[in-house]
């Protein structure tokens, strides 16, 4: 499938594309001279190309339990049937919501010190939902005040296409059959889970959490670990330190959020970013954890903060730092993260998968309504 | 002049009335000597038929239907006529109405025969079409040549979103009507078995326009499969997936050519 970025839509002989229409878009307002100050004006989203595109499945931004219970239990028709009728009902938060808040508030920044520029986090919501519940998520978004104005409710299509043709930088669903693919065509993605409980996180600055092997960098330690043991894979690291170890899925999302931190560093915002990023591994300080920080240097990336748990649970550890989210090719990890309060997402990449296959089909969600 | 093809007439008052020009329909070019081969609209008429067919599978009384006008306005084809009858015969497609017109008094056929949509892959006769009151569609190949198990329509949202002032223009009102037409085909089916997929895409403005958009739709009945609020995003990978036949964007605005 191609993009056409450059197409033209005709129908019934007009130009689709041209400004005749008298349908005024909200940010229009703009070009007619109002101040940035003015409460009333939108501002218009980046084009995909200029844009970090963060694309979220509706189950993960928003809570609909009970809507996937009546699902399950009485079908579609019903399903369907009950959302029609709370159309005005707006659902209340999901585990993402907190994360794509957060980004929002980086946008509001960079957008003080960078008004021209398009490199900002764009939020686009795509659903497996058909149009009919599209409504309610349109008020669910109005009533929370969300900057979402891109979405694709594919009616039970699969969203690859559109993943694909909109740059998407990352995507999160609870749909573990739909990370996979889109981990498959090479985009960043992770399956997101709901914890208990979830802790409260920091309204004004980004805290993105990775785990290191599969998820920043390949799984090639992975296996050394798998097959030898803890010990055999310190010693294993400690001799290959200056060998880079290969990217992993992950590395490009990091490294988009490495440049907007730069463009806060260049206007002397470094004590005061808005986005933080941290690993958490376990790799040991002492041994195994050199070639990491080798090995993001040699790519040219920072990261804030490097948490070297040598095999410890990282729990304790992520509900000290309160990230918005956290990367995690184990399951181990991921609920570990989950039980203490952490939105923890679950990234089915590389070694790890094999072993625990039965475990990810007991835990995991199934698939949403198509 | 009209041609009736009098095993395949449709029910007048309830029949819906699509009329593609044979152009479309059967390639120029590398033919077999009796019979066309297949142009664009080839597959978008095939897939009329089978919603056709689906819904005389649930009710062999069934009135409403598509019937199917197939204009020629090429004069080249027009004196290949009975080639062009035969043509249809051959692939087995189902034209209650073969009609041979000049392009001059084209859209007084289409009138005379109560065209509810008119498919043609020349800009020129859409827009006639449209300004005579006719709800028009131009075929590109983007569109109309996927072969599809469903007929696929997509509504081009900017343009359903009603003005505030004005009078109704009568391209518009013959969109509304074919669309309410539509839902109520669909409400012959449920959502999972429907030979019928509507989707909806917006590109000027934001969740709001989508939102009017969908309320115009439900407000005439329409179901609304698909929908894509793009902010002005490119349209291309919508129509790579979706694969309209093709699309509507409900005769608003007119055409300046």
């Amino acid at each position: 499938m191609s993009l056409n970025n450059g197409q033209t839509l005709t129908v019934s002989g007009q130009d689709m594309t041209k400004n005749g229409s008298s349908n005024r878009a909200p940010w229009d307002d703009a070009r007619t001279g109002l101040k940035p100050s003015t409460p009333t004006r939108k501002p218009k989203p980046p084009k995909p190309e200029n844009a970090i595109t963060i694309v979220v499945s509706s189950r993960v931004l928003f809570n609909m339990e009970k809507e996937q219970q009546i699902y399950k239990q009485h079908g579609m028709e019903e399903y369907i049937k009950y959302q029609v009728e709370h159309e005005t009902e707006p659902f209340s938060p999901g585990p993402a919501f907190s994360f794509i808040k957060a980004l929002e508030a980086v946008n509001t920044r960079l957008r003080e010190l960078y008004p021209e520029s398009e490199e900002l986090f764009d939020v686009v919501l795509m659903t497996n939902n058909h149009a009919y519940v599209g409504l309610r998520l349109i008020n669910t978004i109005n009533h929370h005040q969300l900057f979402i104005e891109r979405f694709c409710m594919t009616g039970g299509n699969s969203p690859i296409g559109y993943l694909k043709a909109y740059h998407t930088n990352l995507y999160l669903s609870a749909d573990p059959v739909k990370v996979r693919e889109a981990l498959e065509e090479g985009i960043a993605a992770a399956i997101m889970f709901t914890p208990e409980k979830m802790k409260e996180v920091s309204e004004t600055q980004l805290r993105v959490a990775f785990d290191g092997d599969a998820v920043l960098f390949s799984d090639e330690s992975e296996r050394i670990y798998k097959a030898h043991g803890l010990d055999k894979f310190f010693e294993h690291e400690k001799t290959h330190e200056n060998k880079p170890l290969d990217h992993g899925p992950l590395k490009g999302f990091l490294e988009v959020l490495g440049k907007l931190q730069k463009k806060f560093y260049d206007k002397g915002q470094r004590m005061d970013c808005p986005i933080r990023t941290y690993l958490v591994t376990a790799r040991s300080a002492a041994s195994s954890g050199a070639r990491a920080l080798k090995t993001l240097r040699s790519w040219g990336l920072e990261i804030d903060e490097a948490l070297f748990l040598a095999g410890a649970s990282k729990g304790p550890m992520l509900e000290k730092i309160r990230p918005h989210i956290f990367f995690d090719d184990q399951m181990f990890h991921v609920e570990g993260a989950a039980e203490m309060g952490t939105v923890a997402c679950h990234v089915p990449y590389g070694e790890a998968q094999r072993v625990t296959k039965k475990a990810i089909k007991d835990k995991e969600i199934s698939s949403a309504p198509k | 002049m009209c041609w009736f093809s009098f095993s395949l007439q449709k029910d007048a008052d309830h029949a819906v009335v699509i009329a593609v020009t044979s152009r479309a329909v059967f390639g120029s070019g590398a033919d077999d000597d009796e019979v066309y081969g297949e142009g664009l609209a080839f597959p978008l008429l095939q897939a009329l038929q089978r919603v056709n067919e689906h819904l005389l599978m649930n009710n062999p009384a069934e009135l409403l239907l598509f019937d199917i006008v197939l204009l020629t306005t090429d004069s080249q084809q027009q004196q290949q006529s009975p080639r062009i009858i035969s043509s249809t015969r051959h692939y087995g497609l189902e034209v209650g109405r073969f009609c041979f017109s000049s392009e001059e008094d084209f859209v007084e056929n289409l009138l005379k025969n109560n065209v509810q949509l008119f498919l043609s892959t020349d800009r020129n006769e859409a827009s006639q079409a449209t300004q005579r009151g006719v709800l028009s569609a131009l075929l590109d190949h983007q569109t109309a040549s996927c072969p599809s198990e469903q007929l696929k329509v997509l509504f081009f949202g900017d343009a359903v979103i009603q003005p505030d002032t004005g009078p109704t223009p009568p391209s518009r009102q013959a969109a509304r009507s074919f669309s309410a037409q539509l839902g109520e085909m669909q409400r012959r089916f449920t959502m999972s078995d429907s030979p019928l997929s509507i989707g909806l895409v917006t590109w000027r403005g934001g969740r709001d326009s989508c939102a009017d958009a969908l309320h115009t739709l439900r407000s005439r009945g329409v179901r609304v499969d698909e929908a894509y609020c793009l902010a002005e995003a490119p349209w291309g990978p919508i129509l790579s997936v979706f694969r309209p036949h093709f699309l509507l964007s409900d005769g608003f605005g007119g055409l300046e050519g």
